[in-house]
């Protein structure tokens, strides 16, 4: 399985560097791909996020794998991995650590609480509470904890795989808008294919996959690869299409809500990713129209016409994308 | 900012008013329409102000003019001077009937009395009225230049000199200023544009506009030079006098009256020979009518001299002795009444038997005193009649043999171009070496069109060669223009004074006194001036039956030696047979001709210099006389403008190519947009929101091409977006094979015109991104 576009097997520059990329990239989903079946676009958009060292979203209903994905490329990779699953009365300390009093030294300890691993997986994050929640998101931005006016940072690869369900789902608090903003990408990893489905109960039926899965990679290959992609080249002209499209989301009017800057931000660094995961070291229009729903849509707010009219922001961002007349020559 | 337009529009319209200066003389001709315009202005402005519906702006600004028209040219009607009475309308309607039988009855300069001072002001109003509708009610500021058009049509239709260029360019600046003041509004009311990112692409954009105005202007002005010839309703000939370079000018010349000699030339080209006139006269001998006279010859032509249209040679009662003549004859005078026939065209120039002492006809007539025609410069009606009263003068052979030198004649008659052929001047002297005096020299000049032979349709002039020369030395045939012509001017290389007189002979005799004129009478003859006598006709032309019909050699003229002369009995021998048998005399264009003013001869000469040519060219003014060349020049500049986009087209992929072979970067931009335009060309689709890539993985090409295609489209993403374009590939082949696979993949039709109409090439059909949702 190639990881480029279709291109007719036409390499786009392929320099050293981005080859080992590449390389690690391509066992992770190996591994990754032993236990979900048949969603290419879901395990790239997850290396590409994990690549770009954000954030991951994952929705979806109940079922279709969306913790087996976040676990799979915890074992994937060999680093910390910690799993948190989010009820209503998880508290903050829960996530972040506590310090407790040690009798014997008489000083406070602090215990770490699981989002000091490289990996966390917040499972069903919509069913803490908003407190919960912004204890996680906190982190998540700023990678470091503090507690008990201690700055405690967190070790590089970081990722959050949250999921959540769908917001009309019964005992959920849907995620505020600024909260979605710290969220790299959201992906639907939506019901698989009658085939894939059925070659799932094979694998499944003499036990789980995942316990067969073994790691590939580490977090030290894993930091060196997401500098290789730091270095990827953005063209003046590509930086300027991504600002145009941010821009257009907050120009139109169909959204009550844009996209924010940040949303520019993590849309670059998610194309730079993307195109490293291509064997490129620059990053072309393409890359960034991959990207732009699973990365603006879930900060979008669509305004009361559009909601009248059923259009999702997927929907809106993909109207701006094919109306957008991407950069030319200099 | 309501205001502000009707304020441009009075600028708008105060900047065309330079326009009619030269047609008016006088100083203050113009105060009243700036101040009927300054006060309607005020009034849309102050309305405006108010920021109420503007519905009713024009109503209340033609109150105001017409409150303002009686203090301005009715004041002692009106109690107070500004009220206004029935009087005072009355006055009004005079002032402005006098002012229209002014502008009818004078030509350019008009002096401005109160009459014209009124229609200029009237007009003026009326115009800024309609104008401030457009420009600041309807928001159509640009319409407003059609009525500046109207405006500097006037100039252009009535003075002989046309429009300076000062005025329109002044009239022009006054329009851009008010659509710039339109433009700057309605950027006020609707907000900016949004600015460009850069101000490199800002100074772009504004080169891109200023390139389209100019485009627009360009079309614009081939449209108005080649639409006309085009338009079959318009001069036919207009190639023609395009290509020979002799065109008039436009707004030098007016269409008053055709000139003499084409229409002499057309109705003796018409197959019926319709009645022209008929005249009843108390001579039992009536001689030929003269309407015209041609005192000017410029090596190929004859021409008019301007005529004197002031007021103080109104045609009526006395009319003027002519030049020559000392007292007036004794005798008694004939009275003619003439009636011209309701289908013949109207006649600027009176058919007058010579000499007419008065003219009693309606309308205002003019006479002038040196070729002693009458004419008008209005437009005289059809079916006109007229009572004249004339006195012959029949001078004895001996009166002339005995004539001095002619003293009371400017030289200019005796005038001639420099650059005749002098085997005209040999000739001449060889006729004349054995005469003694004028009265012989002239003799034998006429006597040597003896064995001339007259044709309606003589041979085609060669190309290049003089149609004077051609008709005395080549072929010697011709019609009474020729004979007339070649006469005039060997009697000036004699010495004589000469001219050519363009009019109808005598005619035939209907029954009793009357006589019927027919356009087959149409005539034109030499004029010799011998002093004591006058101006004395000749008679070169051959008449009666190989001739034309009705000329007679008068009596003076007739050779004293006894040679016979063709038909050159007194007794008019009327043959209406010689009439032209060919039947598709075409129409002869309406030649330019300014009776009216002094300053400008008229001009028509320049036209007929090819085509009529001294009158040997066969059909005159005949489409069929256009050489080949001017058709195969035609056909090759049609083809010429039919391939002018495909050239266009290849020159910009000859461009390309070139650069395929340079740099890198610039070679995969060249490539990539050769392919773009061939899409284009193709009407292929073509995206702008598409990346080279997703461009080629949408294209179904066969697999050869797409490799190629797909090399280009690579080799275009890294000239874009990678620190240094790909220096591998060979876009010249890739090229080559793209485009012939997007050619293959098309309709034979499709190629077709993407090589004779390639859509590339028009702007607008370029891809162009698709409007954002509201940026």
């Amino acid at each position: 399985m190639s990881l480029g576009t279709q291109n007719d097997g036409q390499g786009g520059g392929v320099r050293g560097q981005v080859g080992e990329v590449v390389a690690v990239a391509e066992r992770i989903r190996g591994a990754i791909g032993t236990v979900i079946e048949g969603k290419p676009d879901v395990l790239r958009l997850t290396l590409t996020v994990l690549l770009a060292e954000g954030h991951l979203l994952i929705e979806d209903v109940p079922g279709v794998g969306k913790t087996m994905l976040a676990k799979a490329l915890g074992r994937a990779v060999d680093c910390s991995v910690q799993r948190v699953q989010f009820t209503p009365d998880l508290l903050p300390s829960d996530i972040t650590g506590v310090s407790v009093y040690h009798q014997d030294r008489h000083e406070f300890e602090f215990n770490p609480g699981p989002v000091f691993a490289n990996i966390v997986l917040g499972d069903e994050i919509n069913r803490a509470s908003p407190k919960t929640q912004s204890a996680l998101l906190e982190c998540m931005e700023e990678r470091q904890v503090s507690a008990d006016g201690q700055t405690r940072p967190l070790e590089r690869p970081f990722m959050v795989v949250a999921t959540q369900n769908p917001g009309d789902m019964e005992g959920t608090y849907a995620l505020p808008e600024a909260q979605r903003d710290r969220f790299m990408a959201r992906v639907s990893v939506g019901y698989p294919a009658p085939q894939d489905e059925l070659d799932m109960i094979d694998s499944h039926s003499a036990g789980s996959p995942l316990e067969a899965l073994t790691p590939v990679a580490d977090a030290a290959q894993l930091r060196d690869i997401a500098d290789r992609v730091c270095e990827v080249h953005v063209a003046p002209g590509m930086r300027r299409y991504v600002v145009d499209l941010v821009n257009a989301t907050r120009t139109a009017p169909e959204l009550d809500l844009g996209a924010s800057p940040r949303a520019t931000l993590h849309l670059v660094r998610a194309a730079r990713a993307h195109a490293a995961l291509d064997g490129r070291h620059y990053v072309v229009p393409d890359d960034v129209q991959a990207l732009a729903v699973p990365v603006l849509a879930h900060r979008l707010l669509p305004g009361p016409e559009a909601r009248m009219e059923r259009l999702t922001p997927e929907q809106i961002v993909s109207r701006i994308v094919a109306r957008l007349p991407v950069p030319g020559p200099q | 900012m309501r205001a502000l337009l009707p304020l441009a529009t009075l600028v708008c319209l105060v900047s065309a008013m330079p326009l009619l200066a030269p047609l008016v003389t006088g100083s203050s001709w113009w105060v009243p329409a700036l101040v009927l315009m300054v006060t309607a202005t005020g009034a849309s402005a102050l309305y405006r102000l108010t920021g109420r519906n503007p519905a009713p702006v024009p109503l209340l600004q033609v109150l105001a003019v017409v409150l303002l028209l009686t203090p301005l040219f009715a004041a002692h009607t009106a109690p107070m001077g500004v009220f206004p009475t029935e009087a005072s309308l009355d006055r009004l309607v005079q002032v402005f009937e006098r002012g229209v039988a002014d502008i009818n009855e004078s030509t350019v300069p008009v002096t401005a009395n109160t009459g014209l001072t009124f229609i200029v002001a009237l007009v003026f109003a009326v115009f800024l009225i309609v104008a401030d509708f457009l420009a600041a009610t309807a928001r159509c500021a640009g319409m407003v230049g059609g009525l500046l058009l109207i405006l500097m049509a006037v100039p252009l239709v009535v003075d002989p000199d046309g429009l300076a260029l000062w005025q329109g360019l002044w009239c022009a600046a006054g329009y851009v200023a008010l659509l710039a003041v339109e433009s700057w509004v309605r950027r006020r009311e609707w907000g900016a544009p949004v600015p460009s990112p850069s101000p490199g692409s800002r100074v772009l954009a504004g080169v891109r506009r200023a390139g389209t105005a100019a485009s627009a202007g360009a079309v614009a002005v081939l449209m108005a030079v080649t639409l006309p010839l085009a338009v079959p309703s318009l001069r036919t000939d207009a190639l023609y006098d395009l290509a020979d370079g002799n065109h008039p000018g436009f707004g030098e010349n007016v269409v008053h009256t055709t000139h003499p000699l084409v229409s002499m030339r057309r109705e003796l080209g018409s197959d019926s020979a319709g009645t022209v006139l008929t005249y009843q006269t108390d001579a039992e001998d009536p001689d030929y009518l003269r309407t015209y006279v041609l005192d000017r010859f410029d090596g190929e032509n004859w021409t008019m001299d301007p005529v004197d249209a002031s007021d103080e040679n109104v045609a009526g009662e006395n009319l003027p002795l002519p030049t020559g003549w000392s007292t007036e004859v004794p005798g008694g005078t004939t009275t003619t009444q003439v009636s011209l026939s309701s289908s013949t065209p109207r006649q600027e120039f009176l058919p007058l038997p010579y000499w007419a002492r008065s003219v009693d006809v309606s309308g205002q007539w003019h006479v002038d005193e040196d070729s002693h025609t009458v004419f008008t410069t209005g437009t005289p009606p059809t079916g006109l009649s007229f009572t004249v009263e004339s006195s012959r003068r029949t001078p004895g052979s001996e009166d002339l043999e005995n004539a001095g030198s002619p003293t009371s004649l400017s030289a200019e008659h005796l005038g001639l171009p420099q650059d005749l052929d002098p085997s005209v001047q040999e000739l001449t002297d060889s006729l004349t070496e054995d005469a003694d005096s004028a009265y012989e020299r002239a003799v034998a000049i006429q006597n040597h069109f003896a064995d001339f032979s007259y044709d309606l349709r003589p041979p085609e002039v060669p190309a290049g060669s003089n149609p004077v020369t051609h008709f005395l030395f080549e072929d010697r045939i011709g019609y009474c223009e020729q004979f007339a012509g070649a006469m005039a001017l060997m009697a000036r290389q004699a010495d004589i004074p000469a001219r050519v007189a363009v009019g109808y002979t005598q005619g035939e005799r209907a029954n009793g006194d009357r006589w019927v004129v027919t356009s087959g009478d149409a005539h034109a003859w030499p004029e010799l001036y011998f002093e004591g006598s006058g101006w004395v006709r000749f008679e070169p032309t051959p008449s009666s039956g190989g001739g034309q019909g009705s000329a007679s050699v008068p009596e003076h003229a007739a050779p004293s030696d006894g040679e016979d002369r063709d038909g050159s009995s007194d007794s008019p021998s009327p043959s209406p047979s010689e009439s032209p048998s060919s039947p598709e005399e075409p129409e002869v264009p309406e030649e330019p001709q300014e009776p009216g003013g002094e300053s400008t001869p008229p001009e028509g000469d320049e036209d007929l210099g090819s085509e009529a040519g001294g009158g040997a060219t066969g059909a005159p003014g005949s489409p069929a006389a256009l050489p080949w060349s001017a058709y195969a020049g035609g056909a090759l500049a049609v083809l010429l403008l039919a391939a002018l986009p495909a050239l266009v087209r290849a020159w910009v992929r000859s461009v390309r190519h070139s650069a395929l072979a340079g740099a890198p970067g610039p070679a995969a931009h060249a490539a990539w947009r050769e392919v773009r335009d061939t899409c284009v060309d193709l009407a292929l689709p073509w995206e702008l929101s598409e990346s080279p890539r997703a461009t080629a993985a949408r294209m179904e090409l066969p697999v050869e091409a797409r490799r190629a295609l797909w090399r280009l489209a690579l080799a275009e993403e890294a000239a874009r977006y990678a620190p240094e374009p790909t220096t591998d590939g060979r876009p010249r082949q890739d090229l080559r094979t793209v485009r012939a696979a997007l050619a293959a993949s098309t309709s034979r039709s499709a190629r077709l015109r993407a090589v004779v109409l390639p859509l590339s090439l028009a702007p607008w059909k370029r891809p162009r991104p698709a409007p954002l949702p509201a940026t």
